[in-house]
């Protein structure tokens, strides 16, 4: 996917690029951010990394004028400033995420890619229960009552095919497939992994991961034990 | 350091009070005296003509009969000196030899020298152990048997010119001590008035909003002006330092971390795969060194801004829920350890507390960061929740927790704990710090089965304080 990287850091962009290229995403670094905003007007991409402080024009408007226009293109947030005396912040501004400098370069990743699976997942609150369990597909957050529950991505698949039919029995193979599609090898003992995760993380919940034996797993709902 | 301040200090109304009835005390003495010396002169000198009128009445009744000096004392004298009816009246005749003629022989001549004839002189004296006013009037005769001078001598008690001073010093000092009254009612009212001003100023003062250092802006007298001025100019020199530290802490925030964040890069962009087996061990360690000191450095930036932040940015009414999940988001990695359950609890309805949510998230974050650092193995609960007239921000994690004798310590800056693997750091002071200026706390709860919970108490926004009141 295509990424726009707006970074005045020399040192600092070229880490960025070189880690995101290595993920096969193609990336456009800009230093300057008056020229990063006219790029963003006749540009589309899946995510624009966003410096704040930059020559010409700093981060912080570049967003702004983007959110103006209407545009709802994923931005992540990097700022190395103190919020000493901001009264706003940047996700107020419309940041969709934003981490401080110095950050994780694995986290920078891993929040990249939330944001760009995020965006391409659709726009409309597409809220799917079973039991007290409410996945929303739009913004991917998961809830058990009015606990809100961190899922990892695989997981998150997961959730969402079993939740998707509640009752169904799906095998192995096919959440092989689901979660990890055609590229990636991977065996059942993956898939039992993950069920466990989910199983613990669902803790508590008014609808259970039931392993049906040697057929797979269905998601039951209701309090049946 | 500081001089210990008196428990009362002195009031200016009071000290001016003092000052001016001591003013009006000595002014009420020194008049009464001075009515005292002319109502005496007064008096004396009101008697002392009738006393001379008697005497020289007495004088003009001498007369030779048969060669000899006869006295005939008119009652009109007598009338006279009657006026004062309390008081006793002797006199002595002398004739030309110096004999007594009539009268006390006893009483002496006011002066022994009586050349200057004309002027009648009155003078004190005492007879018969009494004060009295003693006058003398000189009759020359120039009859053919007696030639020469005879006196009469009169002396009077001093009762009714004493009684008379006294009337009119008493009139005197009780007009003095009613004007006197006056005087001091209308100066203290005049001195509250006066005072008035500075009162104001006091109250101007005391109701601004202690994040406002503008100049003070309120009508004061001119003699006040130097006192506003000198309020002005701390407030300047306030405001200057304050703007010089928050330039600080930006200037520091940017200019430490970019090359921080560069050195992260490299080190990312290194990678360990090329290296020896030996220098991968030193690459391991100088990433985890540079994590210490990217956390560090964050905390330390992040410490001076909620310090800042607690003296110069205005409390709003926000939901704690928002600024908590915020501080969730932020503060969970996305890579975090995949067997760890990080979950979110929100309450049914919308806790309100008057905080500052930038300052209030970073408490959060660092709490958060604290447990999943030091704690959390397989669980980490963060639970928003409000009883009462509190609302709570917990942290619970399955991890082995902080045992009670650490906790003070804890809360410490960069204090170090057996059963936590190197230093909190500033977690919990930035934490507590943030609590207090909120006016709440941060606390621990012991460990039990389920986990050790840290917990942010803070009170609960009143949507209307005087609806609380009544």
């Amino acid at each position: 996917m295509r990424i726009l990287l707006v970074e005045d850091t020399h040192d600092v962009g070229e880490a960025i690029a070189k880690r995101f290229e290595a993920t096969g995403h193609a990336v456009d670094w800009e230093t300057n951010g008056r020229s990063a905003a006219e790029i963003i007007d006749f540009t589309e991409y899946a995510l624009i990394i966003l410096d704040v402080m930059l020559p010409g024009m700093d981060g912080f408007e570049i967003l702004r004028s983007i959110r103006k226009s209407g545009n709802s293109v994923p931005v992540l947030i990097l700022t190395a400033r103190s919020e000493i005396d901001d009264r706003v912040s940047a996700l107020d501004l419309g940041a969709d995420d934003y981490l401080v400098k110095p950050f994780d370069f694995r986290e920078l990743e891993a929040r990249a890619r939330v944001l760009m699976r995020r965006h391409s997942g659709g726009e409309a609150t597409n809220l799917i229960k079973c039991g007290d369990i409410a996945v929303d597909r739009a913004t991917r957050s998961v809830h058990v009552g009015k606990r809100e529950i961190q899922l990892k991505r695989r997981e998150l698949t997961l959730l969402e095919v079993l939740v998707a039919r509640p009752g169904r029995v799906f095998s192995k193979d096919e959440l092989l497939d689901q979660l990890f599609g055609f590229e990636e090898a991977a065996n059942a003992n993956a898939i039992e992994l993950y069920v466990g995760r989910l199983r613990k993380k669902l803790e508590g919940a008014q609808a259970h991961i039931v392993t049906v034996r040697g057929l797979g797993y269905q998601l039951v709902s209701g309090d049946a034990s | 350091m500081h001089p210990e301040l008196p428990i009362n200090p002195p009031s200016l109304f009071a000290r001016l009070a003092r000052r001016i009835s001591l003013v009006l005390g000595i002014g009420v003495a020194l008049l009464v005296s001075a009515a005292w010396y002319y109502a005496d002169t007064a008096a004396d000198k009101a008697y002392d003509r009738l006393l001379v009128g008697a005497a020289l009445q007495m004088a003009e009744s001498l007369a030779v009969e048969d060669g000899k000096l006869s006295v005939r004392l008119p009652a009109s004298a007598f009338e006279l000196l009657g006026l004062a009816d309390r008081d006793r009246i002797f006199y002595r005749v002398i004739d030309t030899n110096g004999q007594t003629v009539t009268g006390y022989d006893d009483l002496q001549s006011p002066s022994a020298s009586d050349n200057n004839s004309d002027a009648m002189r009155v003078e004190e004296g005492t007879y018969k152990g009494e004060a009295v006013r003693i006058t003398r009037a000189t009759r020359v005769l120039a009859d053919p048997a007696v030639t020469g001078r005879a006196y009469v001598i009169v002396a009077q008690t001093n009762e009714a010119r004493s009684a008379l001073t006294r009337e009119l010093t008493l009139r005197a000092t009780i007009l003095v001590i009613v004007m006197s009254l006056l005087a001091f009612v209308g100066a203290m009212l005049a001195i509250r008035y006066a005072l008035q001003p500075v009162e104001h100023l006091g109250r101007a003062v005391r109701r601004r909003d202690p994040h406002d250092l503008t100049p003070v802006s309120v009508n004061v007298p001119r003699e006040l002006d130097p006192f506003v001025g000198s309020i002005n100019y701390f407030m300047g020199r306030l405001g200057e330092r304050v703007d010089l530290l928050q330039r600080f802490i930006a200037d520091a925030a940017h200019q430490i971390r970019t090359p921080l964040t560069a050195l992260t890069a490299q080190i990312d962009l290194l990678g360990a795969g090329k290296l020896s087996k030996a220098d991968r061990q030193h690459f391991a360690r100088v990433k985890e060194r540079t994590g210490e000191l990217s956390r560090l450095t964050n905390q330390l930036l992040s410490h001076a801004m909620v310090i800042h932040r607690a003296d110069s940015v205005q409390l709003e009414p926000i939901s704690l829920v928002d600024v908590a999940r915020r501080a969730w988001r932020a503060a969970v990695p996305v890579t975090v350890d995949p067997d760890i359950v990080v979950s979110f609890e929100t309450p049914e309805n919308r806790p309100m507390v008057l905080g500052d949510a930038v300052s209030l998230r970073e408490a959060i974050v660092n709490v958060i960061d604290n447990a999943l650092r030091h704690g959390a193995e397989h669980r980490l609960e963060v639970r928003v929740s409000a009883i009462d007239t509190q609302a709570f921000v917990e942290v619970e994690d399955d991890g082995p927790g902080i045992p009670p004798e650490d906790w003070e310590k804890a809360m410490q800056r960069f204090s170090t704990s057996k059963s936590h693997e190197g230093s909190s750091g500033l977690g919990f002071a930035i934490a507590q710090e943030v609590a207090k200026a909120h006016g709440g706390s941060l606390s621990f709860r012991p460990r039990n089965e389920r986990g050790f919970v840290v917990v942010l108490t803070l009170p609960l926004y009143q949507k209307e304080p005087s609806a609380a009141v009544r």
